[in-house]
């Protein structure tokens, strides 16, 4: 969701690693959507040279999409195709948490795959061959590269999905009069389930997307074909007739596929992280060990990130999952039971199996609530929130009286906390009129999920740019200490480089937690 | 637990004779003093030395008549001084004069309705106010009855503890049969209590099995256990990423802008925040 301040932040984050005109660039597409180069030129007053150089900055680090669509013409004319260029707000975000991304594949991988993905990260979009070349330069002596252990790696970041092909550069959108004709042919039934129309962005980074089974396919020099898709053993003979015919140009097209980092996928484990972390605490940490298990079993079957379930698991696939890690090996069946009863699961029955799920949208939302209702403990105090908690759970509206009853709040004080928080939009509120034998007015109140969300999650993007703004701050009025070599930071110079130490750990470790809860409310 | 009303039966020179003459229900908050110290026995005659001002037969003035027997018809409900000038079409100050003597003559109370405290409410001495005016049971003298709450919510959360999971029944008699409070609570009162446990994320509401740990507990039946966080190890909910930072619960974070008066790099809040 780009809201004021999420914008602000992105703009801010492309700022501070390609410059302010790149920055000026950004800003413009995300504040006026969609556009053509040349309203992106008559907007930033920039000379189109430079917009155009920063527009392939931000392609090539995957924060803008170009799309190409026939545009309307009169009479007579013949149409006309332009590019227009769309940013991509989630893809700017992720520049805040690549740390966490290269984290996740020193856990899982290992440091040769650590290195490749970085120089990704680092460069936006590479070939095999720059991927190769930049593992050559970065070389320490003695040290030789060796090209095959290095494909390995490359191979490995593939087969995790850590790695994807880059989607087409300018895909053409057809004219969508074309496509919308059959579902009006359907009727009015059948209309209704027809999904809400794509907005012109939605079809252009559907359009752009690789097909899945090209998406995480390499092809490498010698000819053998490395695929992930599903149906590899039926297609690989049709494959291996297609690269004979492309032997000469085969080569040569594999040479030019740009790969980058797939964002879907980190995101979708640090989702995974999340739901285990927030179930640990709640719960036990044996819940925890049995969600971990079934989440490592299903992440390469979940079909979407932000799936509202766990992929199905018959109980042996749970239990073997769990004796693999070592916290869960002494786990007995019955403890596994009892924590997959912990965890919300009612076995389902298909065909003669029982399996088992876990509800993954209900585990976010409980962690989503869980933050901003420490957000009002904090801010407004223990009555507040337990209104707070009061009004959440209730989802309806409640009268100021009842709800100073419940809570045991003293009624003027419920008035006082419940005024403060409408004004502060976490509450909303309407007035009943009675006309009795006395007329009475009564003031309802409620607090509405959608709008307090996008309110909270517009809090933290200001936040998340207040820390890092202080960051670059302190570094800058202390830029003579940091530049000092070491021996010179003794005494009250010593001093200063140890509190600049601090401040910047304090805030950057700050940052990365709320990173983690502005990904609980714009990712998962 | 019974109101008793008194009446004077006969009167020699030194004695009074009092008899029990009627009973109603009682709905308010009794401590373990009672109410004011009057017997709860009932239907007992009792002798007692006639005090020295005799309230009962000492004259009343016309209109100190009218509102005395106005204020005694409210009952437990009692009467705002507003209500009682337009039901008499007295003047104000032969009302305000009368409500006075009355007072003196201890046959009327002022009592607070929680509903508007600034209002001057009377009442005949000889009731208790109902549930309306003192706001029910979790009030006293108008005000919530804080302390008393926190006992209960405290005694709950140390019985919890020890059950590991129980009803609001279950948890009522352990306190009433322990004695771990002087009064006893009602299995409501218990309930209202525990709802408020779990708004204040000490203890979570959970539906029984039936088997394991629920299995004194009926399938489906309410039941409660204290969360991780709560319990005797004490804590309450954990602090969040955005109430870790001052921006998280500023004030003035409306205001706050990149380059404004109020902003990361002028902020007072940060200041205090990274002072090392």
């Amino acid at each position: 969701m780009a809201t004021q301040y999420g914008v602000q932040l992105a703009v801010h984050l492309i700022s501070s690693h390609f410059g302010n005109l790149v920055a000026k660039v950004c800003d413009c597409l995300l504040r006026k959507g969609t556009l053509t180069l040349a309203s992106v030129i008559r907007f930033t007053e920039l000379p189109p040279q430079q917009v155009k150089s920063c527009i392939l900055v931000l392609i090539q680090h995957n924060c803008v999409q170009a799309f190409a669509i026939q545009q309307e013409v009169g009479f007579g004319e013949a149409p006309r195709v332009v590019t227009q260029y769309m940013a991509l707000f989630h893809n700017i975000l992720h520049r805040m948490r690549f740390a966490k991304f290269l984290a996740i594949v020193s856990e899982e991988l290992d440091k040769e795959c650590e290195e490749i993905l970085e120089g990704l990260l680092q460069h936006g979009r590479l070939t095999l061959e720059q991927i190769l070349d930049r593992a050559k330069s970065n070389q320490s002596e003695g040290e030789p590269v060796v090209q095959d252990a290095l494909r390995e790696s490359f191979l490995k970041l593939v087969r995790a999905h850590f790695v994807e092909r880059c989607p087409a550069s300018e895909p053409f959108l057809a004219p969508p009069s074309e496509e919308e004709t059959p579902a009006r042919k359907r009727g009015a039934k059948s209309a209704k389930l027809v999904e809400e129309p794509q907005t012109i962005e939605q079809r252009a980074i559907a359009a752009a997307a690789p097909m899945d089974a090209k998406r995480f396919s390499v092809i490498i020099n010698t000819g053998t074909d490395v695929d992930d898709s599903p149906n590899v053993t039926a297609g690989e003979k049709r494959k291996q007739d297609a690269l004979e015919l492309d032997k000469e140009t085969g080569a040569s097209c594999e040479k030019d596929v740009l790969w980058r980092a797939n964002f879907e996928e980190f995101v979708r484990c640090l989702r995974h992280k999340a739901c285990i972390a927030n179930v640990k605490t709640r719960l036990d940490d044996g819940a925890a060990i049995v969600l971990s298990a079934m989440l490592e079993a299903t992440r390469s079957e979940e079909k979407k990130v932000k799936t509202e379930n766990s992929v199905p698991l018959s109980m042996d696939t749970i239990f073997e999952g769990v004796m693999k890690s070592e916290a869960g090996r002494s786990m007995t069946l019955e403890r596994v039971r009892g924590s997959l009863i912990q965890l919300g699961c009612a076995p389902c029955v298909r065909g003669a199996a029982e399996s088992y799920s876990v509800d993954l949208k209900n585990i976010i939302e409980l962690a989503q609530n869980d933050e901003v209702e420490s957000i009002t403990l904090k801010r407004y105090g223990r009555d507040a929130y337990r209104i707070f908690r009061l009004l959440s759970k209730s989802c309806r509206l409640l009268e100021t009286d009842k709800i100073s009853d419940t809570t045991f709040v003293e009624k003027k004080d419920t008035a006082k906390i419940l005024y403060q928080l409408w004004k502060d939009e976490y509450l909303q509120m309407e007035k009943l009129n009675l006309h009795g034998s006395r007329q009475s007015q009564f003031l309802l109140w409620k607090v509405t999920k959608d709008t307090l969300w996008g309110h909270v999650l517009n809090e933290m993007y200001h936040s998340a740019l207040n820390l890092s703004l202080r960051v670059a701050y302190e570094l800058e009025q202390e830029q003579e200490i940091i530049q000092l070599p070491r021996e010179k930071r003794v005494g009250a110079l010593g001093n200063r480089f140890e509190r600049l130490r601090k401040v910047r750990i304090l805030l950057e470790s700050s940052l990365m937690k709320l990173d983690d809860a502005i990904m609980l409310f714009n990712d998962f | 637990m019974h109101l008793m009303r008194w009446s004077n039966v006969c009167k020699d020179e030194n004695m009074e004779v009092w008899k029990l003459e009627d009973t109603r229900p009682l709905i308010g908050h009794y401590k373990a003093n009672g109410c004011g110290g009057m017997s709860r026995s009932q239907g007992s005659s009792l002798k007692r030395k006639r005090p020295d001002t005799n309230t009962a037969s000492q004259p009343l003035l016309d209109a100190e008549r009218v509102l005395y027997d106005l204020i005694r018809s409210k009952e437990d409900m009692g009467i705002w001084t507003r209500d009682m000038k337009r039901e008499t079409n007295l003047p104000d100050n032969v009302v305000t004069k009368s409500l006075k003597a009355l007072q003196v003559k201890k046959l009327i109370k002022e009592v607070v309705n929680i509903q508007s405290k600034g209002r001057k409410h009377y009442m005949a001495v000889e009731f208790e106010p109902s549930k309306e005016l003192t706001g029910g049971a979790w009030y006293v003298e108008g005000n919530l009855d804080t302390e008393y709450i926190k006992i209960l919510k405290k005694t709950c959360v140390r019985v919890l503890s020890k059950l590991k999971v129980a009803t609001a029944e279950g948890i009522s008699e352990s306190i009433n049969k322990t004695g771990l409070c002087a009064t006893e609570c009602s299995t409501q009162q218990i309930a209202e209590i525990l709802r408020a446990l779990v708004l204040d994320n000490e203890i979570m509401e959970v539906r029984s099995s039936g088997s394991g740990e629920f299995s004194s507990i009926p399938i489906g039946a309410v039941c409660y256990r204290c969360t991780n966080k709560g319990g005797l190890g004490g804590g309450g909910p954990t602090i969040g990423a955005m109430a870790s930072i001052p921006c998280g619960v500023c004030p003035r974070i409306t205001q706050c802008t990149p380059d404004g008066i109020i902003s990361p790099k002028t902020c007072a809040y940060y200041t205090k925040w990274l002072d090392f």
